[in-house]
């Protein structure tokens, strides 16, 4: 049995009534209550204690593919998605006052993370440009197959999804890197080899796609 | 340019604003912009939302096991430094200010509580040891105000004996006794016994004066220690939340 499935909430497109949600509409919802329980009554530490191993088994490969595609290296990735989980573990109890999706939550941490890792990083080492890998260079030079995955994504994310699958590869690809990895104009076209004319020209159509396909779902 | 009154302009601007790549002088100016207009605000707040769940459509991959090691251990590292707060007393009041200036010390030098941290972690390293022997179910490690490793209780509720083990070097005066205390999660603390000054010591404890008590504690007392039903007299050197092993 896939060890996922326990978490998987019903995908949005299969569901009947989209207003009948309910508090704990999904199963992470649950998940970070009981994380954050702790912090109210301290004797629940041990419910919170599993509360976030049966988490971390929920989300952690999708959080950890993030990281990679932020970072860009497995091991940077791993100690990202270590510090992004002890940073669930701290403000779980804030959760619920961030009106986010679950996983969308849980991402902004990992995104966070990230950011923080690599500008430590830079900082520490002047010359250490992140290096593309192979498979965005990949993307962007053809047009490979849509690789977005919506397991556990909120009805948000189901939507950004079907926008962004109706763009070009190299469009979504790059309008991915510029947000996931908080990059300019200059620094995409440093990163992907390519001209800045070519990149912007890509993230300006892209982006107007997009929101003519995202104003459809509002 | 007026943002304000082109809906068609003010939404490409905060998709640009949120993707990340509206920068510079164009970025402040729509932030100013924004600040003065609510509708652009929504714009903004609208792309960063739709932007936020890119997060969410990424590719899984599968993290090397040794990730959630690591979590585990900074997160039993962390309830062992924090140990959970007992109702009211004057022993639990003086866990918690105890607490409070472990916490502020974390927060005023970051060196020495990595320090602490660490020694945290290599002593889970001995818990875990401890939990392979299948008969222990409860262990602590009672820390002194700087989060510093004094004693390690281990708990094997089959011969209802508790086993104390002192790491550190604290050594007593010979007019002294340290006394082990239980928490219990309301009520008074409860006396568990007094400590000779042999390295490794065993006490006869029912199961659940150990299993009911979210936390234990040390005091220093005259030779002998004092009565259990009166609570400590001394000073509280050590405390450290009980932790359940899984059998």
């Amino acid at each position: 049995m896939n060890p996922e499935s326990a978490c998987l909430r019903i995908p949005f497109r299969h569901r009947m009534h989209a207003m009948s949600y309910s508090d704990d509409d999904s199963p992470l919802v649950t998940l970070l209550e009981r994380v954050g329980g702790r912090l109210r009554e301290p004797l629940r530490q041990r419910d919170s204690e599993l509360a976030l191993r049966e988490l971390y088994d929920c989300t952690s490969t999708k959080l950890f593919g993030l990281a990679l595609k932020v970072t860009g290296n497995r091991e940077w990735a791993e100690d990202v998605l270590q510090e992004a989980f002890i940073t669930i573990w701290r403000s779980a109890g804030d959760y619920r006052a961030a009106l986010s999706p679950p996983l969308a939550w849980a991402g902004m941490i990992v995104r966070s993370r990230a950011l923080d890792f690599l500008r430590r990083r830079t900082s520490e080492r002047a010359d250490a440009a992140l290096e593309l890998d192979d498979a965005i260079t990949e993307t962007v030079a053809g047009d490979s197959p849509d690789p977005m995955d919506v397991t556990n994504a909120s009805e948000q994310a189901w939507a950004l999804h079907e926008c962004l699958r109706k763009l070009e590869a190299r469009q979504r690809e790059v309008l991915s890197l510029a947000y996931l990895r908080d990059l300019s104009h200059g620094e995409l076209a440093l990163q992907l080899k390519l001209p800045l004319g070519t990149v912007k020209t890509w993230i300006r159509r892209g982006l107007e796609q997009l929101r003519g396909c995202m104003g459809s779902f509002a | 340019m007026n943002v304000a009154g082109n809906p068609e302009l003010a939404d490409r601007l905060a998709a640009s604003y949120a993707l990340g790549t509206l920068r510079g002088g164009a970025r402040r100016r729509f932030e100013a912009l924004a600040r003065q207009s609510p509708a652009l605000r929504v714009h903004a707040l609208v792309w960063q939302e739709r932007f936020m769940s890119m997060t969410e459509l990424q590719q899984v991959q599968a993290p090397g096991p040794q990730v959630w090691k690591r979590i585990e251990n900074l997160v039993a590292a962390e309830s062992v430094a924090a140990p959970a707060p007992v109702r009211e007393d004057p022993l639990a009041a003086l866990l918690r200010r105890a607490r409070n200036i472990w916490r502020g010390a974390t927060f005023a030098t970051g060196v020495a509580a990595a320090a602490a941290v660490l020694v945290a972690v290599g002593l889970r390293g001995e818990l875990v040891r401890l939990q392979a022997q299948p008969q222990v179910s409860y262990v602590a490690v009672l820390t002194d105000d700087k989060a510093a490793p004094a004693m390690l209780v281990t708990f094997d509720p089959k011969r209802s004996t508790l086993t104390l083990k002192r790491v550190g070097n604290f050594q007593e005066a010979a007019d002294k006794s340290l006394q082990l205390w239980a928490l219990p999660p309301a009520g008074a603390p409860r006396s568990l016994g007094v400590l000779g000054e042999q390295p490794v010591l065993k006490l006869t404890a029912a199961e659940p004066s150990v299993a009911e008590a979210p936390a234990l504690a040390i005091s220093l007392e005259p030779k002998g220690g004092v009565p259990g039903d009166r609570g400590p007299t001394g000073p509280v050197l050590w405390k450290g939340a009980v932790i359940q092993a899984p059998l």
